[in-house]
């Protein structure tokens, strides 16, 4: 089924139902009729969307999106392909199913996620994999695959699963992360890893520790290559020395369970 | 209790007035005042910023009582299309709320509810970070009365309390006797942490200068230390605090009877924001396992820890709320006005005795141009010249009364002066919520 946009919403649209999960089934008609959030008002769907083709598992949304908030809120299964920048929350509290977004995507990209792969060919905004605010866990499974660059706080929080970002990365990147992997290629911003517990940040350049980490030894995790392989073959490019390449083990954070590491290539 | 006593024909004294310049809500002001000029001629015990509060504020009674594209209406007239803006927009956004009074918050509130509309205080361009990082970790409070009978340790950290809430320190916290401090000043130890020094340097006992932007790195330091651990030298290195110089802070810190921290923008608005907030409370926590230590942010807009508080009994949350859907939902970033208004969401927005159009961000004040704003204010601003709708109120604690918010979360009655030929935020706000509440239902 594809939906494009006809009409592009003048304040915020909180679109929830819009993911394979929750039109399962549905007729056009009937999910020109499903109701969405503009702003203060409860609208039909149709107002905004054409709705063209029969829903098979496979959902594609075009069109001027960048005032559509939640779009794959809560997605379990099939497929969804996004043309354009999106606003907030993309993919919050998916456990399965796969989102291909081909742009820009803002805050909160696969918030509190349990499983299922969000894919951004983009930027994303802050709070990328991360927890709501307060919580002690944030995502508790899945991957992120994030081209671009983030903001702040990637991975916070985080209790299982990938977030892997192309570009740069913001200040505390694996803020308060309880377990799970994040791979930054580009740059990351400062405080990487304040207060984790345990957990992988890696990051393919120099980066400064906040000085609670120490400094552990220089070698070339196996496993790595491994990580690296395979976000090769979903389309990051990856420098061949990186595969082979000596890193830097930072353990942390001292003020919290000491487990975690921060990897940062050195040559 | 009355306080007003008539002195001469036209003079009249005040006792007990408060001051609601900014946050220390300051209740033993002695006011003296004009009536035929309707001025304030003598402030008694008001510090150098109350004595200029009370001393400029003067009603402009030429000014109209309310305007609508800057022509002179009746209240009436503008309270109709006041209503009619917020009634017709999809997403309106009510902002401000700092400098009013806590009955005039809790309309504020009611009419927010009623519009479904998203509703934010000026907490989120300032101590904002300070609510979003003791979410996560958890406030170890106190009040003021507490800290002057109690407190023998005093840290201002990112703040500069003599210049700004003078009487924090002479009235509340450093110079006082208590209960517990009987020679005041000589019993209590004060340190004072910045990026530079501040006129508070000077009424310190130490002074720990900290490298710009890394206080984040700092409290990490304090808390290894009071919690056992060892500091490598990357710590001087990041902070420029010499090791030395933070482990006498951290056992000074933890060897004290009772301890304060008061903090200010120098955390909440610089990199790191509800991190820095956040590392504070955490390391209060942390020195809460050898003596009592509590946090106390130094609120700046007199009624604006009200503002928090109301909203939270209201709805649960302190700021950054929204309605839309017609249950109160916060997420900073998502419904923090400022956010809001550089991403060209809002369609309308009534502010409350604030100025935004002066000090937010200018994609923010581009967009705000572009709408139906709602102006409340005492006095002419930016925000009042760009909107739609103007109205012009008394000025709180001055001129009406009502009730205010002490920084550490006490309820303080005001006394006003003299009457003020305009209505209050609250004689305003009630007529448009019932004027809101029949469009609504002519809606339905």
């Amino acid at each position: 089924m594809k939906l494009t946009v006809h009409t592009p919403p003048e304040v915020p649209l909180e679109a929830e139902i819009l993911s394979p999960t929750s039109l399962a089934g549905l007729s056009e008609a009937e999910v020109s009729a499903l109701i969405v959030h503009h702003g203060n008002r409860k609208e039909a769907l149709g107002e905004f969307f054409s709705v063209n083709g029969k829903m098979n598992g496979r959902l594609e949304l075009e069109g001027d999106l960048s005032f559509v908030k939640l779009i794959g809120q809560g997605m379990a299964d099939g497929e969804m392909f996004i043309e354009g920048n999106v606003s907030g929350h993309l993919g919050c509290g998916m456990s399965g199913g796969r989102i291909v977004l081909n742009g820009d995507a803002q805050d909160w990209v696969g918030e509190d996620m349990t499983g299922g792969s969000i894919t951004i060919n983009g930027n994303a905004g802050h709070m990328v994999g991360s927890g709501v605010r307060g919580a002690e866990q944030g995502m508790l499974g899945g991957e992120i695959f994030v081209r671009g660059n983030c903001k702040n706080e990637a991975g916070g929080a985080m209790r299982r699963g990938l977030v892997a970002i192309g570009g740069n990365s913001g200040d505390f990147t694996g803020l308060n992360m309880v377990a799970g992997t994040v791979i930054v290629l580009g740059e990351m911003g400062i405080r990487t890893g304040s207060n984790m517990k345990r957990g992988s940040v890696i990051s393919m350049n120099p980066a400064r520790m906040i000085p609670s980490f120490s400094y552990s030894c220089t070698y070339q995790p196996i496993f790595l290559r491994f990580y690296l392989n395979y976000l090769r073959d979903v389309g990051f490019e990856i420098d061949d020395a990186w595969l082979n390449g000596s890193y830097q083990r930072w353990c942390g954070d001292a003020i919290s369970l000491n487990k975690g590491e921060v990897l940062l290539y050195q040559s | 209790m009355d306080s007003s006593v008539a002195a001469e024909p036209n003079i009249r004294v005040v006792k007990n007035a408060t001051c609601t310049f900014c946050g220390c809500v300051c209740d033993d002001m002695e006011l003296t005042v004009d009536l035929d000029q309707k001025r304030i001629t003598k402030a008694k015990n008001a510090c150098v910023l109350g004595k200029a509060w009370f001393a400029e504020h003067s009603v402009d009674e030429s000014r109209p009582v309310a305007m609508i594209e800057g022509k002179e209406v009746s209240l009436d007239e503008a309270i109709d299309e006041a209503a009619k803006i917020l009634v017709n927009a999809r997403f309106p956004v009510i902002y401000g709320m700092s400098n009013s009074t806590s009955e005039a918050q809790r309309e504020t509130v009611k009419m927010a509810d009623l519009l479904s509309a998203n509703v934010d205080s000026t907490s989120s361009v300032c101590h904002g970070p300070t609510g979003m990082g003791l979410q996560g970790v958890g406030e170890p409070t106190t009040t003021l009365g507490e800290v002057k009978n109690r407190a023998d340790m005093i840290v201002y950290w990112g703040c500069n309390p003599s210049d700004c809430h003078p009487r924090l320190s002479t009235h509340y916290a450093v110079n006082p006797k208590g209960m517990y401090i009987p020679n005041g000043r000589k019993d209590r130890t004060v340190i004072n942490v910045d990026v530079r020094s501040t006129t508070t340097t000077n009424i310190a006992d130490v002074f720990v200068q900290v490298k710009p932007g890394s206080d984040f790195e700092l409290l990490w330091g304090l808390r290894i230390l009071v919690r056992g651990g060892k500091l490598n030298p990357a710590f001087e290195e990041q902070t420029g605090v010499p090791i030395d110089v933070i482990e006498n802070l951290a056992s000074r810190l933890m060897s004290c009877n009772y301890g304060i921290l008061f903090f200010g923008m120098g955390l909440t608005m610089t990199r790191g924001r509800h991190y820095n907030a956040s590392a504070l409370h955490m390391l209060a926590t942390d020195l809460n396992e050898h003596t009592h230590f509590v946090v106390k942010p130094a609120r700046g807009h007199g009624n604006v820890t009200g503002a928090d508080t109301v909203m939270s009994w209201q709805t649960g949350y302190p700021f950054g709320i929204n309605f839309n859907r017609g249950y109160p939902r916060h997420e900073p970033g998502e419904f923090t006005t400022t956010d809001i208004m550089c991403r060209g969401e809002a369609d309308a927005a009534c502010i409350i005795a604030s100025d935004p159009m002066a000090n937010f961000a200018k994609p923010a004040i581009d967009h705000m141009k572009k709408i139906p704003m709602i102006s409340f204010d005492p006095k002419p601003t930016p925000t009042s010249q760009a909107a739609r709708v103007a109205f012009t109120t008394a000025c709180y604690g001055i001129n009406t009364p009502g009730t205010v918010y002490r920084m550490d979360d006490i309820p303080i009655p005001l006394r006003p002066a003299f009457e003020s030929p305009f209505p209050s935020d609250l004689d305003i706000l009630k007529p448009l919520v019932k004027r809101i509440r029949e469009l609504k239902r002519a809606q339905y």
